[in-house]
């Protein structure tokens, strides 16, 4: 089975300081993979690298999606190409509604893949749809793009956006942070929806809370650039309970 | 050729027109006219209100003045915003500064009609009365050496549902024009209407465009006011718009700029009786070497007015915008809001924004507020919708169209509106 992605040695640095110090990590379908780790350490520095935003120089590895080199696309490329990125922090856009803002989005993807584009009939049913899995109000298709979002109602959108363009690998990044608890059961139900046998995910999280709901297959622990340490989903029981202090002493013994 | 022997031709007409002089009430505006611009010249940049707009370079002694005879009319100009106004537009073509219609007509009671001299009605009053022609350049060239004043008078507690379209064109074919529409807009009180001003050129000469608007809105009248500069061809534009607004009245003035390599408006309103209200809209979508200035001015002359201006300016390329937004709120205009702001968005790095609210308040008891901000687009929503798959020219244009829809939106007629979003989103090349 070709894995969706495949992260060899990466290395990437921002403004000439190497953030990202040789990262390795394989992705085959069905899997969901946990990365944790302290703040500062390099999670959203590895999603933003995977969804393309320029500011980051690759200086060494490689990064290959489903069989291509995903480092020579384009971020739009990436995207429709089925990655997708939930955001750290969601941007509002004044003035594009949200329902104009998937079509488009939407429309793209369908055009790269010799689709045509939806019917708006068809489309707003589907966005409607799609909005009942993390319980949002379609009052929000017309308003703009998360201004005046309030903090869970942007992580919601988030991943009613991931629901309308179905990645085959979804990042989410800190998706549940900022959340209540209720907000948090809505969001990781509508995360675990889209599991299917076919696609990936990488949940980035600084906590094990999330954890309980998105059940991961595998955790990862991202420390100062590095993958310091990987198991099954009982790790983050073990971080939950010992902190983070306990991997960095070892892996500072280590290194 | 110079300013100065575009004066000295201006001065040789005025010579001409003196010899030629009676005593008709609108010969003697005319010839106020002259002498005002006489004293007054054309503005060089030294001088604060045309600092940012250097209007010495469009005028030369090769312009023909007061040509009213070409009379081709243009087949396209202006026609789709005849057509977007509905199957019961008045229109009213003015070409090369002359109202295309000999008669006097009156629908729907609106009377429209060419006031020219010998003319006596009793609409003689309110000329050169808003725009004061001592105290600026183009008002006194315009009142100079315009031919004629297209009059729109509404009587009282009129409601005009038909759209009245003002089509100002010249055509340059054969040579260079200066051509000056004049116009006057009566709303006596309780009237209402919707009053569409839009600016073209045809032909392959030069032409430059200083029409004056005057617009007297009355008691309880309601007046919105469309003006439109998207002049594709060799035209230039130095326009001067006034209006003065009664007691419950309120004058909404919409201006867009979609096209024109000079584009200078402006508008001044005075609200000079208690609750009267004004409303100023304004867009510009500008690109190559295209330049719109727009100066406007909102004078609170009494108590309990209300004033709310949004101007929003798209510059790409080596496009250059300028906003200069003054309000006044004289000593005894308590209770007055007056809210100003005016955004810009540069595309390039080479496009430039003047911007320079003005406020000067002398009554205590008021709310007033101004905002003024020149960025760029927003580099993190630019990313953001890349990463859901919208490449990133079309995320410029979807976020440069937003920004400047939102003053589109304000504007009247839902067929006009369309129009201008279609226009401008042709321009940002947004795909719809
Ligand atoms: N422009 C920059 N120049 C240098 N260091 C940066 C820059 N931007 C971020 N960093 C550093 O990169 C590190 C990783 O940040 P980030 O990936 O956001 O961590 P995380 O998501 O794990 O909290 C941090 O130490 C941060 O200070
Ligand atoms: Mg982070």
């Amino acid at each position: 089975m070709t894995p969706i992605l495949e992260i060899t040695n990466l290395h990437a640095s921002i403004d000439g300081t190497e953030i990202l110090k040789g990262i390795n990590l394989t992705i085959q379908p069905g899997e969901v993979h946990a990365v944790m780790g302290p703040n500062g350490s390099g999670k959203s520095t590895l999603a933003s690298v995977l969804a393309g935003r320029e500011e980051y120089t690759v200086t060494e590895g490689t990064v290959v999606f489903h069989g291509h080199d995903l480092l020579d696309m384009s971020p739009e490329d990436r995207a429709r190409e089925g990655l997708f990125l939930a955001f750290q922090y969601p941007v509002e856009i004044p003035g594009v509604s949200t329902a104009n803002f998937l079509k488009s989005a939407v429309n793209a993807q369908r055009a790269h893949r010799g689709l045509s584009p939806l019917e708006p009939a068809e489309f707003l049913a589907l966005m409607k749809e799609r909005m009942a899995l993390v319980e949002m109000n379609p009052a929000f298709l017309q308003r703009s793009l998360n201004e005046g979002f309030s903090g869970g109602e942007k992580k919601r959108n988030e991943i009613f956006q991931m629901a309308m363009l179905e990645p085959t690998l979804a990042i989410l990044d800190e998706t549940d942070s900022g959340l209540d608890i209720d907000a948090l059961r809505i969001v990781a139900n509508g995360v675990n929806a889209q599991r299917t046998p076919h696609n990936g995910m990488i949940v980035i999280t600084h906590y094990q809370r999330l954890l309980n709901y998105i059940v991961p297959d595998v955790v990862h622990v991202l420390w100062n650039g590095r993958i310091v340490r990987t198991g099954g989903k009982d790790l983050a029981l073990t971080l939950e309970e010992r902190g983070y202090d306990w991997i960095k002493t070892e892996s500072s013994v280590e290194a | 050729m110079s300013v100065s022997a575009f004066t000295e031709r201006i001065r040789s007409l005025a010579q001409h027109h003196d010899t030629a002089a009676s005593e008709d009430a609108y010969a003697a505006l005319r010839r106020h006219g002259f002498s005002a611009f006489e004293r007054l010249s054309i503005p060089t940049p030294r001088h604060e209100e045309w600092k940012y707009t250097n209007v010495t370079s469009i005028f030369d002694g090769t312009l023909v003045i007061g040509a009213t005879d070409a009379a081709q009319r243009p087949a396209t100009s202006g026609a789709e915003i005849t057509r977007a106004l509905g199957a019961d537009v008045i229109v009213l073509h003015v070409q090369n500064g002359r109202l295309q219609q000999d008669e006097h007509s009156v629908i729907e009671g609106v009377d429209l009609y060419d006031l020219r001299a010998g003319a006596t009605t009793d609409d003689l009053q309110f000329l050169a009365s808003i725009a004061k022609v001592d105290d600026h350049p183009f008002v006194a060239l315009n009142t100079a050496v315009h031919d004629s004043t297209v009059v729109i008078h509404l009587h009282r507690n009129v409601h005009l549902e038909r759209p009245i379209h003002v089509v100002c064109s010249a055509d340059t074919t054969t040579s260079t024009q200066l051509h000056a529409p004049r116009v006057l807009v009566v709303a006596e009180s309780g009237s209402s209407a919707l009053i569409v001003e839009s600016h073209h050129t045809v032909g392959e000469h030069a032409a430059v465009c200083v029409p004056v608007t005057e617009v007297v809105v009355q008691a309880g009248a309601h007046l919105q006011h469309v003006k439109i500069v998207a002049d594709e061809g060799q035209g230039k534009h130095v326009g001067y718009t006034a209006a003065t607004v009664a007691r419950d009245a309120t004058y909404a003035s919409h201006v867009a700029c979609l096209a024109g390599a000079f584009t200078r408006n402006d508008l001044v309103v005075q609200l000079i009786e208690p609750s009267a209200s004004a409303i100023l809209n304004g867009v510009s979508v500008l690109h190559g070497s295209e330049m719109a200035d727009n100066h406007t001015v909102v004078d609170h002359r009494a108590p309990h007015c209300r004033s709310e201006e949004l101007y929003k300016g798209v510059y790409d390329d080596r496009s250059v915008g300028v906003f200069n937004g003054k309000i006044f709120v004289q000593p005894h205009a308590q209770k007055t809001e007056a809210y100003q702001s005016s955004h810009a968005l540069l595309l390039s790095d080479r496009a430039r924004m003047n911007a320079k609210p003005q406020l000067e308040i002398w009554a205590d008891d008021v709310k007033c507020s101004h905002g003024a901000t020149t960025g760029q687009l927003n580099e993190e929503a630019v990313f953001y919708m890349q990463a859901r798959g919208i490449d990133r020219a079309a995320a410029k244009a979807l976020m440069t169209y937003a920004f400047a829809a939102e003053v589109v939106e304000r504007f009247p007629h839902e067929g006009l509106r369309s129009l201008l979003e279609q226009h401008i989103a042709q321009k940002l090349e947004v795909s719809r």
